[in-house]
């Protein structure tokens, strides 16, 4: 029984390790029916183009079979015997074709190709200066081109100055919205210690501590403003969005950063005199209020969206 | 016998009328860009692209441009740095290429190869899927490029000292007249 069941096995271990043999055998059967085609890509300087596309296409059955150049420019193809016709395409450079080449078993053809720029960089990631090159310039002569879409290359031209005048003006916005949110900490100081600066039982060194806060707030605020207004203005530019309320409130706290410490001023000096805050001085405290507020909107105009 | 004649001389002709040469034309176009940022979620919207494709030996190559400048995202500040931070006044157009075999252009999907100019840069997308519906004479387009800022070398813009992201999709809406 233990006989019959090695005798059953047998064969099929027969064909098990046949099969094995076929498998391991191949790529070298194949191997010897095929050819190698090889060579390099490279520019009219000799530099290799790495990442070309190279076809090799049966002149007999039409298949195509496609390898990409390693970065030093090389391919290598290994092939049946047969006649090849071989294409070079890589981005940036005139595609070329070599209309026949013959592959014969165990030999190596090499064909080395020698592609022409078309005159603009390309790649995964690369410069192109619109300066020296046109945006959008064609590879063939049927590519469309931005002069068939009507924009004259004065349209696509660009323009350095207007470029420096606009990172000026980012610059100096970018410092505004530091200064202005660096402003907040002074300014909510300040309120915090209007609280004993204002009352009936306050000391001369909390209205001090006030006034001093108040005063450096009002600093840092001339400061903010400074950046903001004289950023340059970019010519043709509508204002619109949220930026209109930012501005509009400027015209409520930029005001009431000139009024709130002259009247904190007077207020001071009545408190000293000892006399209580009255006449127009009394309206510091308000005016504070609704220019702090509109300060606190501003900066919130421009941070998030309502 | 003419008729039949007549009937098998025009569809000998076909096919080669088929793979005549023929030239899209770019009638409408919205494109917008989407920015995250922790405070903001907001998007830029063009619809001054001009695009043009000529299919020549059963091979389509389109074009598109846009300035840099037509984005519109509700604040002119913003746009303002938008246009500083893509360089758009050095670079003021994005341009788009595209490569396609003639026989795809009728396809409801097209996995398309973007070759895309921006900021002085030029950034390849392969296999960008775009939906493709065909309404009367007009064929509408659509599909999402996954544009990043890094692709095209432009540094993050900040608010409150927080960067948006680095990705900032563009939705592209495009309706092509065939001429």
């Amino acid at each position: 029984m233990v006989l019959d069941i090695a005798g059953a096995r047998r064969p099929c271990f027969a064909v098990l390790a046949g099969a094995f043999l076929v498998v391991i055998s191949a790529p070298s059967l194949m191997a010897q029916a095929a050819g190698e085609l090889t060579g390099s890509v490279t520019d009219p300087a000799g530099t290799p183009v790495a990442f070309a596309f190279v076809t090799a296409t049966s002149m007999e059955t039409g298949r195509a079979l496609p390898a990409v150049t390693a970065t030093d420019g090389s391919y290598r193809f290994s092939l049946l015997d047969g006649n090849y016709s071989i294409k070079f395409e890589s981005r940036g450079y005139r595609t070329r074709q070599i209309p026949a080449a013959s592959v014969t078993s165990s030999s190596t053809v090499v064909e080395n190709c020698e592609l022409d720029p078309l005159g603009r960089t390309q790649g995964n990631t690369t410069a192109a200066p619109a300066q020296q090159t046109a945006p959008g310039a064609s590879n063939k002569p049927q590519e469309p081109s931005l002069e068939d879409l009507g924009i004259s290359p004065s349209q696509s031209k660009g323009n350095a100055r207007e470029q420096a005048l606009l990172d000026r003006r980012s610059h100096m916005l970018k410092i505004h919205q530091r200064l202005g949110l660096i402003t907040i900490a002074p300014l909510g100081a300040t309120l915090i210690t209007s609280a004993f600066a204002g009352g009936r039982e306050t000391s001369r060194g909390s209205r001090d501590a006030h006034a001093a806060l108040g005063s450096a707030t009002v600093g840092m605020y001339v400061s903010t403003a400074y950046f903001a207004i004289r950023a340059p203005k970019i010519p043709g530019t509508k204002t619109r969005g949220p930026i209109r309320l930012h501005k509009t409130l400027a015209w409520i706290h930029g005001p009431g950063m000139v009024l709130t410490p002259i009247l904190g001023g007077m207020a001071l000096a009545q408190k000293d005199r000892g006399e209580k805050v009255h006449g127009i001085a009394a309206a510091h405290g308000p005016v504070a209020i609704v220019t702090a507020g509109a300060f606190g909107l501003a900066v919130m105009s421009v941070s998030f969206k309502f | 016998m003419l008729r039949k004649l007549l009937i098998s001389f025009w569809m000998l002709w076909l096919p080669v009328l088929a793979w005549a040469d023929s030239q899209w034309v770019l009638d409408q176009s919205t494109l917008t860009y989407h920015v995250s940022h922790p405070l903001h979620q907001f998007d830029g919207v063009s619809h001054a692209a001009k695009g043009k494709g000529i299919c020549q030996n059963g091979e389509c190559d389109f074009l598109i441009a846009v300035p840099v400048k037509s984005f519109d995202s509700g604040d002119s500040n913003r746009d303002l740095h938008m246009l500083q931070v893509t360089r758009g006044a050095e670079f003021p157009l994005v341009t788009v290429r595209a490569r396609l075999p003639e026989s795809a252009v009728e396809s409801a999907t097209i996995n398309l190869d973007l070759e895309i100019q921006f900021a002085g840069q030029t950034f390849e997308y392969k296999h960008v899927p775009f939906q493709q519906v065909v309404l009367g004479s007009e064929t509408r387009i659509t599909g999402t490029i996954p544009l990043k800022l890094s692709d095209f070398k432009i540094d993050p813009p900040s608010l409150l000292t927080i960067s948006i992201k680095n990705d900032v999709p563009v939705r592209v809406d495009l309706s092509w007249k065939r001429t």
